[in-house]
């Protein structure tokens, strides 16, 4: 298969994580939205990885994969301690800091 | 067709079709199952792309350890009957999150083709095959690279766990008026 082919898959991938972040309204949902992105950014990285014959690409998926497990870990602590603060999680609800 | 020209499309509709699924079921546990089948697909396609040991920390991290924590989150904030929340106040929000999303992903697709990446790739000679991986193996070409030019961004790796550690105690801990 082409590059060009892993990257369209990619890229579709991508906006459909982008689209989730933008329409839903439950914050564990657009977590898992953030996810679907990152993991299309490292379907690309390991695409240019093997077309382009170098080990570098899996580097990168390495250290997003870290980031990403650390960006869980804290986010949903902050969930969590909103949830118990607030007692519910739709992000429209969450607008005290509104003007 | 080869067997790995059908394996990326089955690979790529499976991928494709569950990440719709993320981010349209109305019950959080079902996008989260949906999810956990994208990130399996994706691991399939790091196998396709002869990333053995990539494919496999995919699995063992992100599907496996990362996916279960947040199940557990999941499981714990989502109400009985799926946590369906109150009447929407922004109406034309569904709307117009498609339409930007469908810009981007043809802004994207767009870039993609009428570049000249393949050309350019098959240009330099290169035509797919790892010569590091047949060098070495795959886990070995993984570590000998990790270790060698990418040893800081490792250390601070390390770093960046600690204070993900340190940040989700804090946060996650009762603090008691007296």
């Amino acid at each position: 298969m082409p590059v060009t082919a892993y990257l369209i898959v990619s890229a579709l991938l991508f906006t459909i994580g982008a689209i989730g972040v933008l329409v839903r309204r439950n914050p564990l949902v657009m977590f898992m939205s953030i996810e679907l992105m990152l993991n299309a950014v490292n379907l690309s990285f390991m695409a240019f990885a093997h077309f382009l014959n170098s080990v570098d690409g899996w580097m990168f998926v390495f250290l997003v994969l870290t980031v990403a497990a650390a960006e869980v870990v804290v986010g949903l602590a902050i969930i969590v301690s909103i949830f118990r603060t607030r007692h519910e999680i739709d992000v429209d609800e969450l607008n005290t800091l509104k003007g | 067709m080869t067997l790995q020209v059908i394996a990326f499309f089955v690979l790529a509709t499976i991928s494709v079709a569950s990440a719709l699924g993320v981010i349209s079921f109305r019950n959080p546990i079902y996008s989260m199952l949906s999810l956990i089948l994208n990130l399996v697909s994706l691991a399939f396609f790091f196998l396709l792309l002869e990333a053995i040991f990539i494919a496999t920390i995919q699995i063992l991290i992100y599907a496996g350890a990362v996916m279960v924590l947040f199940l557990f989150v999941v499981t714990m904030l989502t109400p009985e009957g799926g946590g369906i929340s109150g009447p929407d106040r922004l109406r034309w929000q569904w709307g117009a999150g498609v339409g930007l999303g469908i810009i981007l992903a043809g802004g994207l697709i767009i870039a993609l083709l009428s570049g000249s990446l393949a050309a350019d790739a098959k240009a330099a000679g290169l035509d797919g095959l790892s010569q590091a991986v047949a060098r070495f193996g795959n886990a070995e070409a993984f570590g000998q690279a990790l270790f060698h030019g990418f040893t800081f961004p490792f250390e601070i790796t390390g770093v960046l766990l600690v204070i993900a550690v340190l940040g989700a105690v804090v946060m996650s801990r009762r603090f008691v008026r007296e």
